[in-house]
């Protein structure tokens, strides 16, 4: 029974150094350019992940399409029907616990909804917003 | 010669269980199988799946690029399972002998065989959201992850059984 208990703590540790870690470096980069950063902003970032922009297909598409606005749900892939399980960590504990699949999803999506990569701060802003929807 | 039956007919049986050799590799399903449905290696041949892995930042216009230990891991497995490997699976024979020589398709839906067995079928009813167009093998071809892609197997969202 503890061991069982332990699992969702487990989890939790893991969730919170990974993405700690991650918001860290990408705060690290933001200072390089501007030495008065202070912190990501979540409503910053659900503007990034709400407002409608020309993706790379060269139609209009948000990070919603495909996500919804409620992240405690699951989502379809707007093209290929594929149901995406809920982003937000609180539904859905392995979000946000591997750094390889952050940056692998950031980099795709941030080119498939802005036809371009993120900034550190625009990653920071929205990884702020998801991960306290 | 009844032994030599036995054998045959224990052998046709293994060879033709399936369509198509079934994904048999974890990272596949997890990569690929994220946004859409893994398709079986034997679905292409080398070539196709080749130039498809090249271009993966542009895949289908969308971003599917991977980590590059990742994307040589995938490639080797492709290429390992290809459709000219596994002419014993009729499918993939079917596929790889529709294909004219010099031509490397750019996905499996525009492979001359995939078109000709399609093209009975009402545009609205491919089109339809359930189904939203060829490339969802699983909308209609219900056992299509187990590799098999049989007529009794079909079932058309909005349409039912198909028969021809």
């Amino acid at each position: 029974m503890k061991k069982l208990l332990l699992i969702p703590l487990l989890i939790n540790i893991a969730f919170a150094s990974v993405v700690d870690d991650y918001l860290n470096s990408l705060k690290q980069e933001v200072l390089k350019e501007n030495p008065s950063f202070t912190s990501f902003d979540a409503q910053r970032g659900e503007k990034i992940f709400t407002t409608n922009h020309i993706g790379k297909k060269g139609k209009e598409i948000s990070c919603t399409s495909c996500h919804t606005t409620n992240l405690n749900n699951s989502g379809e892939n707007t093209f290929t029907g594929k149901v995406i399980e809920p982003l937000s960590p609180k539904a859905n504990p392995s979000r946000f616990t591997d750094i390889k699949e952050i940056e692998k999803w950031m980099k795709r999506n941030f080119n498939d909804v802005y036809n371009r990569e993120g900034t550190a701060l625009e990653k920071g802003d929205v990884t702020t917003y998801i991960i306290n929807k | 010669m009844k032994k030599l039956i036995l054998i045959l007919s224990a052998f046709s049986s293994l060879m033709f269980a399936q369509d198509v050799a079934p994904v048999n590799n974890q990272l596949y399903t997890k990569e690929c199988g994220s946004c859409h449905f893994a398709y079986q290696a034997g679905l292409l041949p080398a070539n196709a799946w080749n130039k498809m892995m090249k271009n993966l930042d542009m895949h289908f216009e969308t971003d599917a690029s991977l980590e590059d230990e990742d994307l040589q891991t995938l490639v080797k497995y492709l290429n390992d399972n290809s459709a000219e490997k596994n002419m014993q699976y009729k499918r993939s024979n079917k596929i790889v002998s529709s294909i004219k020589a010099g031509q490397i398709p750019d996905s499996i839906s525009t492979t001359p065989y995939m078109i000709k067995k399609h093209k009975d079928i009402r545009k609205d009813l491919i089109t339809q959201n359930e189904v939203k167009g060829i490339f969802n093998c699983m909308a209609c071809h219900t056992t299509a992850n187990k590799g098999i892609y049989g007529k009794k197997d079909i079932v058309i969202p909005n349409f039912g059984r198909w028969k021809d």
